[in-house]
């Protein structure tokens, strides 16, 4: 049994007096692939953010490769971000006016040192290697999100967070990306997949249900 | 990477940037010119002022035997203490004698001092002919035009001055024309008045022109005092002070205008950086998302206010240095030399203005990524 890279303890978050996560206990192991899935307001999101360190839970642990999330200051949050968490999001999210390439090696240059030729690497192995030098605005949104995906990737984090990746994508570019997540996984990548659509949840190992903030459901989907 | 982000930010914001840009390069502008009035024009009021004639004098004790004269090596001992500040000294002994030319006679004041000093200290008067060369020339003597008109003399003539039972014939070298009591006097070299009076090496008074506004010049005093112990050195008050006021005056609104100009130039600043500020709320969320620690990004942002600064006032230091020779020309009546030391400042003070002004970009810091993701 492989060790828990990622521990939730009771997780809480409250907004004001809406309860957005309540009490909120799973564990995941390195390698393993989870969709989050619920209706929405039913604290995917949160619980995204919580372990991502863009958020702090109001009470409860989320422990991820042995740092407990929730406690960090900011500094070491940002550096948290930097060095642990790859993160890929429903609006893509590039800075509009740095190439594709350059996108990439922004997460470089905050996680220690900008190294191009690593970062266009990583664009031909989303088979972006003929748009190294497109801005965001001259590529469509399947390959923005490419883009996305080899920013998650290029600091070799512990753990890919992805809240709905092909949330805004048509179903061309919605293939090419869960195939692209797919390899990830069988490479021992460790995702926690945000998403809607029942297909996508029974790609991942387990799926976690949410509703109004509350943990409905572990299944593990069989393969 | 910083560099080419950096970059990246300045080119797709240009057309917003542009507006600040010119906004510090109207300010620069400005600031360039009032600096360099305040540097150049200021100085070369002063030494306007200066040619105005003496503004110190000194003079022998009120009580005691001398008390009409001092001796006349006090002049080369000023000389000697080569303060900075002192632009001429000149001893003068006053005579009262009489003149001849011909068949005209008339009394006069005889001044003796050094012809050298003299000239220097009244560069403004008008001089018909020329100005006696050498401190002691004992042939040659200068004379005021009413002084000249009296005894019908004409550059080249020769006038003879009695004191007492003295007598000496000298050629006119100039008449002078000074608009006041010195028009009315004959210039001679002082060891000739000093020989004609029998008064060894003794002087009425001796004059200084100094340099400097009211408080350097009352500095001067000051130490010439602590120099010359027995002997009264006093400022011709008038005349200082006035100087003293009027530059003083001109300095304060340059400096006036000069701050005004910057918090201008700041809000104008401002006003462009706000709305930078919100196109660029979501990169700042983002980069934080991706563990980008608030000094870092600042830092772009930073530079960017900082690049704007160089821009604006490298463009308005020479915008400005052409302002301020026109301006130097057309209001102060004197030609303005560029000085180099006001483009450093012009830059540091936009500089300044420009990272106040980004004030907007530095609020970003506080974005909060998760706000920023979910769509607020």
């Amino acid at each position: 049994m492989m060790a828990a890279l990622v521990q939730v303890e009771e997780i809480s978050k409250t907004y004001g007096g809406l309860r957005a996560l309540d009490g909120v206990t799973f564990d995941v192991r390195a390698g393993e692939w989870i969709a989050i899935m619920g209706p929405s307001g039913s604290g995917k999101t949160t619980l995204i953010n919580i372990l991502g360190g863009l958020d702090r839970p109001t009470s409860g642990r989320a422990i991820v490769d042995g740092v407990n999330v929730g406690t960090l200051g900011e500094r070491e949050l940002t550096r948290y971000r930097a060095e642990k968490i790859g993160f890929v999001f429903q609006g893509f999210y590039l800075v509009p006016y740095l190439s594709a390439v350059e996108n990439v090696m922004l997460a470089q240059y905050f996680h220690s040192t900008a190294d191009e030729a690593e970062a266009a690497e990583a664009l031909v192995r989303v088979g972006l290697g003929d748009r190294l030098e497109h801005l965001p605005s001259q590529l469509s949104g399947g390959e923005q999100q490419r883009v996305a995906l080899a920013r998650a990737l290029i600091n070799h984090p512990k753990l890919i967070l992805a809240d709905e990746p092909t949330g805004n994508l048509d179903e061309a570019n919605e293939q090419i990306v869960l195939d692209l997540l797919r390899e990830l996984h069988r490479s021992g990548h460790t995702i926690l997949l945000v998403t809607h659509s029942p297909e996508i949840g029974r790609m991942a190992d387990r799926r976690i249900e949410l509703a109004h903030g509350r943990l409905m459901h572990i299944v593990a989907n069989v393969t | 990477m910083f560099w080419r982000i950096l970059w990246r930010l300045l080119y797709a914001s240009r057309s917003r940037l542009a507006l600040a840009v010119l906004a510090v390069a109207s300010g620069a502008a400005v600031c360039a010119t009032l600096i360099n009035l305040d540097l150049d024009a200021t100085d070369k009021l002063t030494r306007e002022f200066r040619v105005l004639g003496a503004n110190v004098v000194i003079s022998g004790a009120q009580n005691g035997d001398d008390a009409a004269t001092l001796d006349a090596a006090a002049a080369q001992q000023i000389e000697d203490l080569r303060l900075p500040e002192v632009v001429s000294v000149a001893p003068y002994l006053y005579l009262s004698a009489e003149a001849h030319a011909g068949a005209n006679s008339t009394a006069v004041i005889v001044a003796g001092t050094w012809f050298d000093e003299a000239a220097r200290m009244n560069s403004w008067w008008k001089v018909d002919g020329n100005w006696v060369s050498g401190r002691d020339n004992r042939s040659d003597c200068m004379i005021g035009e009413q002084a000249a008109s009296r005894l019908g003399l004409i550059p080249g003539q020769n006038v003879t001055i009695r004191y007492a039972k003295q007598e000496a014939t000298l050629r006119v070298a100039g008449i002078i024309t000074a608009g006041s009591s010195e028009d009315s006097q004959i210039f001679i070299a002082l060891p000739l008045a000093q020989e004609l009076a029998g008064l060894g090496q003794r002087t009425s008074v001796i004059q200084i022109t100094a340099n400097g506004s009211a408080r350097q010049i009352e500095d001067v005093i000051g130490r010439l005092s602590a120099a010359l112990p027995g002997l009264q050195v006093r400022p011709l008050h008038q005349l200082a002070q006035a100087e003293g006021r009027l530059l003083e005056h001109i300095r304060g609104l340059l400096f006036g205008t000069v701050l005004l100009i910057l918090v201008l130039t700041s809000l104008g600043v401002l006003a462009a950086m706000a709305g930078l500020a919100l196109e660029r709320r979501r990169d700042v969320g983002l980069m934080k998302a991706l563990g980008g620690s608030v000094r870092r990004i600042m830092r772009f942002f930073l530079a960017e206010a900082t690049a704007i600064a160089l821009a604006g006032g490298i463009c308005g230091f020479v915008v400005g240095i052409g302002l301020s020779e026109w301006i130097g020309e057309r209001v102060f009546a004197v030609s303005i030399t560029p000085r180099l030391i006001v483009l450093p400042a012009t830059l540091a003070l936009m500089v300044l203005v420009s990272l106040a002004g980004a004030l907007p970009l530095r609020l970003l810091g506080r974005v909060r990524p998760s706000d920023i993701l979910r769509g607020e």
